[in-house]
């Protein structure tokens, strides 16, 4: 049964050489069926903790639900998922996973500091305001921390969604889109934000249209199809070229 | 003790959130307002004076304006996703449940103190005999009112079922709350009774009923 488990899964295990072995995600033969259709079949997969993974694929390939199951949003119809190398277990699991959502997850009526000082308050951080004020500083929208969000542009309310998914200094982050209406600038910011959340032991899982992108920040991708894992490959052996050609031809 | 702290921090959220748009509160007062004026000129007044009329009148706003309140409250979950961020929060989703229910509570209770004056001057109320029994038979009723009505506000918030099938929902639920309490208005109205222990009963077992069965399920039933 654990030969075929391993033959049937795709490891992502560069990060093995580097000394981190730990594994953060485990899913095994994940499946999730949605109003009767079949979003996601038989993915099966490990990241190890401390690596950016990269989820690509075209519209309606799962990615999103995929990011749902492994932010603990919504439970497997099938299959088994481990985080943190043990079955999801509710609010302790929660308590060390951030999320950053396809849509900012923002109270519009709340100001940039009020969301990110909520979110610390729920997680027990100590000393919320300051922790909230720091990461608003990182992300480059500490000057906009007592507007309300409703008055934010959609670039400067995305970079607040990612301080507030990462306020209470998770050991995971799930991001669907994060790049999502962030000009060039605001994604220099973000980027260099990620590196330096990774380079302190923290594993990211992303998805995203640019490919370019995924390639740069990823160091490995999981490439879906149609609900399938197409292939997972560390990103140095992708060719950028041919990955935008098996997406697009799906589109 | 962590999860009261909680349940303050996401009640203090959304009456902050009210506070700055007044978006609920003004509609569900103008509501009740209109629902009892309307009724007691159609009624021309005298004919609908103390009795079971009258309390049936005070319910029809209670029962409008908090289907509006329970719309209002988890609507500010459904803008921008922001459910799903609360549901990350490390914490049971009954807190959820309860910090909705008592914002709830708060513009109900706001509802009841505004409307009940405007139902004294239009229908001669005579609250002087009795108004502690009347604070907790509308008290009492308005929880149990308020429990059924955030769970399947939460259940419509995570569905994409229309925001019109909550009143369809919890209006039947509501009837023996309706019934129970009518019974018990009319006595303090009318007599200005001591509260009937076995129609009190009613609305107390309906209380701690459905206030445990939606904490429970209501874990079920929220999704983003």
């Amino acid at each position: 049964m654990r030969a075929m488990l391993l033959e049937s899964s795709i490891r992502l295990n560069t990060h093995a050489a580097a000394g981190v072995t730990d594994v953060c995600i485990r899913a095994e033969r994940l499946g999730k069926v949605i109003d009767g259709r079949m979003v996601l079949k038989d993915l099966s997969f490990e990241v190890a903790r401390g690596m950016i993974v990269s989820v690509l694929g075209a519209n309606g390939a799962g990615k999103s639900t995929l990011l749902k199951l492994l932010a603990t949003l919504t439970s497997p119809t099938s299959g088994r998922l481990e985080l943190f190398g043990r079955p999801p277990d509710g609010a302790r699991s929660r308590a060390r996973i951030g999320l950053v959502g396809h849509e900012t997850m923002l109270y519009r009526d709340l100001t940039a500091l009020e969301n990110v000082m909520l979110t610390a308050r729920l997680h027990g951080v100590p000393e919320a305001r300051a922790r909230a004020l720091t990461m608003l500083d990182r992300l480059g929208v500490a000057e906009r921390a007592g507007d309300a969000v409703r008055n934010l542009s959609r670039g400067t309310a995305q970079r607040v969604a990612i301080a507030r998914a990462l306020v209470h200094g998770p050991d995971l982050l799930i991001a669907d889109e994060p790049f999502t209406g962030l000009d060039v600038g605001s994604c220099g910011v973000v980027e260099r934000v990620f590196s330096e959340f990774r380079a302190r032991g923290g594993t990211i899982v992303m998805s995203g249209h640019d490919v370019e992108q995924a390639l740069r920040l990823g160091e490995h991708v999981l490439l879906l199809m149609e609900g399938r894992l197409a292939s997972s490959e560390a990103s140095h052996r992708i060719e950028a070229s041919n990955l935008r050609k098996r997406i697009g031809g799906r589109e | 003790m962590i999860a009261l702290r909680q349940i303050l921090l996401l009640l203090g959220k959304d009456l902050r959130i009210e506070a700055r748009t007044r978006q609920a509160l003004a509609l569900v007062l103008v509501l009740g307002i209109l629902i009892v004026v309307v009724l007691a000129l159609g009624l021309q007044g005298g004919n609908a004076r103390g009795g079971l009329s009258a309390t049936a009148i005070l319910w029809v706003a209670y029962l409008f304006g908090g289907a509006m309140c329970f719309e209002k409250t988890m609507a500010v979950e459904t803008h921008d996703g922001a459910l799903a961020g609360l549901l990350m929060a490390p914490m049971d989703r009954g807190v959820i449940y309860l910090s909705k229910l008592l914002a709830n509570l708060v513009l109900m209770a706001t509802l009841a103190i505004v409307i009940t004056p405007v139902g004294v001057v239009l229908f001669g109320f005579d609250l002087s005999r009795a108004p502690l029994a009347f604070a907790s038979v509308v008290g009492a009723s308005l929880i149990g009112y308020a429990a059924i009505g955030t769970l399947f506000s939460g259940l419509v918030a995570s569905s994409r079922l229309s925001g019109g099938l909550l009143a369809v929902v919890v209006f039947p639920l509501s009837l023996p709350l309706v019934i129970a309490s009518t019974q018990l208005l009319k006595g303090v109205f009318e007599h200005g009774n001591a509260l009937d222990a076995s129609a009190m009963g009613v609305i107390v077992a309906f209380d701690v009923i459905f206030l445990t069965v939606s904490w429970i399920v209501f874990e079920l039933v929220i999704e983003p």
